[in-house]
């Protein structure tokens, strides 16, 4: 009776052992001569389909490498890759954030793999200077380069045709413009000139401080407090406030949805956003960001880093995976496929890009894209606590100058200056 | 005589190990699962830990004193104190309202039951997601008819005056339902003898109500409110769905302040510290809600 009992007790113990085992994630392959590589990646939007389609183009290319593509959502790979890499059970290659400044974190903390293999003449490299100066900088700590560019977007103003044409509004080449017209096509009743997003977004408020010259931090410094970037802000919060050209405290969703809905004329957006246009029936099209009181040019730029993890064993493997990513044919596909500008500055006057306008039009504002906070480690302090209240407050409360000269101090605090 | 009683004695011994060794699974289960993520997140409240680093300093208190100077700290606390405050009483009153109405069993007594109840067992996030679209003064169809109609929308979920009151109001939808069927079986247990009594003395439908029924479902009342009282302090799904906080940190939960440190921020020592903060508030009001109930006193 005891050894029944006992067995039967150890049996259910076991069994339970092994169902708990079998929840860990399964070690990395090496088949013989095939190394199998564990890709985490957060493409889960709308684009989803055109790296899908690159992955498998890359496993039928290449006989003895194989890439076990494995979609995650964003936070889902921000709670579990840091601890899956320091165990050494990770993936081998993922993209951790779509912020860019994480990979600082990693990097710091020694769970991406310098790519020191990537950049050179081989083969299977990318050569020095092909990637933009903008990504390498805010990829690279101490002199040493640890991710590489999944893609690269820039932002541009996309407008409602027939909204614009009904009202006989000429597209907007200056903020000027721009204001008067997103005036013109609000009706304070729902419909919207220019939808401004606020939380939860790729960034749109910097690039309009931007264009006039004011800046989040400069020097090392705030920048919250100068003129240049107070004055943009109550001047846009005014227009908001009062001519209701844009919803208050909007999502990015939301006010792509209301371009999608026709309720918006204006919106400042990436590439991932004309399939959802297209597939709602806008009559669209998209113009460089506006030129504001600087004087030039500039949009927001975009990139998701690929790391490779510290404990990958496959680490010349990785980065040739990386190099092929980088390559002029793989980056000509993407950019046709999904409309992101190429990550390589040599690819200007390519066929690829230039036959296709929208693509186009993305990759021609590539010299003038500027990244959000990529190197501050506290980005998302900063973003969270310090630059979007103050943002929320200038459009919510009026008090722009109040709500500025408030961030300016906390951010100088956290800076240190 | 002798094997009777040896029998009798060698059967607790061999049935103790025998149940304990069955326990063993679920022990196992728990201590790894439950209870180790539990101290180890005490160990980690003690900690200047963030997410990525290998090696974390100890700093003892240091987390807990940072959390009593943090506005957003007590933004969290207020927020979830007045959500609190508003869904639990209304959640135990309208569950009893509507307890009491379909406690008696008709043909459309089990529709409705099951109407309100459906809330409590759908997906808390999909259904925030119908209700952001449904409160949404821009695109969703409240939006299309007020305007159709002339009327401007309220913009519930982005006016800092207005957030919480639309959070609670999704809470206590979700919710009533759970009270309802609490109180509806606690409902059938009142003795029909003390109700024949009541109408014997005299007393009208009011007076049976707070004489007889009240007391007799005085323990479900009890655990329904301290559920409620639990499940409203840890209010998140629909904070996170609906405003992500906002606007203005007027949203922000401690659960949603926790996640955002713990997730968003990467400050995992920090965020335990909140939780931690939590949980001793939510001991602490549990205690004090046993005490008021007197739930020691049976009846």
């Amino acid at each position: 009776m005891h050894a029944k009992k006992l067995l039967a007790a150890v049996a259910v113990t076991a069994t339970v052992a092994l169902g708990i085992a079998g929840c860990a994630p399964s070690g990395d392959g090496s088949d013989g001569d095939v190394v199998t590589l564990t890709y985490w990646s957060g493409f889960t939007g709308g684009d989803r389909q055109a790296y899908e389609d690159l992955i498998q183009k890359f496993n039928d290319e290449h006989e003895n490498i194989q890439i076990d593509y494995q979609l995650q959502p964003w936070d889902s790979i921000a709670q579990k890759l840091p601890t899956a890499i320091a165990a050494g059970s990770g993936p081998d290659l993922a993209t951790p954030d779509y912020n860019v400044a994480t990979i600082q974190q990693y990097a710091s903390n020694g769970l991406a793999l310098p790519l020191d293999d990537l950049i050179g003449d081989g083969d299977t490299q990318v050569g020095e200077g092909i990637l933009p100066e903008t990504v390498t900088d805010s990829f690279s700590l101490d002199g040493k380069l640890y991710a590489a560019p999944a893609n690269y977007a820039t932002l541009l103003l996309y407008y409602n045709k027939d909204l614009l044409d009904a009202a006989g509004v000429e597209v907007p080449t200056t903020m000027e413009e721009l204001q008067a017209a997103a005036v013109t096509l609000s009706d304070g009743n729902g419909q919207y000139g220019f939808a401004i997003p606020d939380n939860a977004t790729i960034p749109n408020w910097p690039v309009l401080i931007w264009a006039d010259g004011g800046d989040l931090i400069q020097d090392g410094c705030s920048a919250l407090g100068s003129d240049a970037t107070v004055g943009t802000v109550e001047t846009w919060a005014g227009l908001i406030r009062d001519d209701k050209i844009s919803p208050i405290g909007a999502t990015g969703q939301e006010a792509q949805d209301l371009f999608a809905a026709g309720k918006t004329a204006f919106q400042i957006n990436g590439p991932w956003a004309a399939g959802a246009f297209t597939e709602a029936g806008i009559n669209f099209d998209v113009a460089p960001v506006p030129v504001g009181a600087s004087g030039s040019p500039v949009t927001l730029a975009s990139t998701v880093p690929t790391i490779v993890s510290a404990t990958t064993k496959h680490p010349k493997e990785a980065q040739e995976f990386l190099a092929w990513w980088l390559s002029k044919e793989t980056q000509a596909q993407l950019s046709t496929a999904a409309a992101y500008a190429p990550s390589r500055t040599d690819m200007a006057d390519d066929p690829a890009i230039t036959s296709n306008p929208t693509v186009a039009a993305f990759a021609a504002e590539v010299p003038n894209a500027r990244l959000y906070l990529p190197t501050e480690m506290d980005f998302s302090k900063i973003d969270v606590d310090i630059f979007t209240p103050a943002i929320q407050s200038a459009t919510q409360n009026g008090n722009a100058a109040e709500a500025l000269a408030a961030a300016d101090g906390q951010l100088n605090e956290l800076l240190g200056c | 005589m002798t094997t009777i009683t040896a029998a009798r004695r060698a059967r607790p011994r061999t049935q103790l190990r025998a149940g304990l060794l069955f326990l063993l699974p679920s022990a196992v289960l728990i201590g790894v699962f439950v209870i180790y993520p539990i101290a180890n997140s005490l160990w980690m409240s003690l900690h200047d830990w963030t997410f990525f680093q290998t090696t974390h300093e100890f700093v003892g208190p240091a987390n807990y004193l940072e959390l009593l100077g943090d506005p957003r700290f007590w933004n969290a606390l207020g927020n979830t104190a007045v959500f609190t405050l508003a869904t639990v009483p209304a959640q135990i009153i309208l569950g009893l309202l509507l307890a009491v109405r379909l406690s008696r069993a008709r043909w459309w007594t089990s529709l409705m039951r099951s109407v309100f109840f459906f809330p409590v067992i759908s997906s808390f996030a999909t259904m925030a997601i119908v209700w952001k679209f449904v409160l949404s003064a821009d695109v969703g169809p409240t939006a299309a008819w007020l305007r159709g109609a002339g009327i401007q929308p309220i913009d519930w979920l982005h006016t800092p005056n207005l957030a919480l009151g639309a959070i609670i109001m999704v809470g206590l939808w979700k919710n009533i339902g759970f009270t309802m069927v609490i109180l509806i079986a606690a409902l059938q247990d009142v003795p029909e003898s003390l109700n024949e009594a009541a109408v014997l003395d005299g007393a009208g439908p009011w007076g049976r109500f707070r004489n007889v029924t009240l007391p007799s479902i005085r323990q479900a009342l009890l655990f329904a409110s301290i559920i409620a009282v639990i499940a409203s302090l840890q209010v998140f799904d629909q904070v996170y769905v609906m405003t992500g906080g906002g606007p203005l940190f007027r949203t922000e939960t401690l659960v949603t302040y926790m996640y955002e440190q713990g997730f968003g921020q990467y400050r995992s020592g920090y965020a335990a510290a909140i939780a931690w903060a939590l949980f001793l508030l939510i001991a602490i009001v549990s205690a004090f809600q046993l005490r008021i109930f007197r739930y020691r006193d049976v009846d």
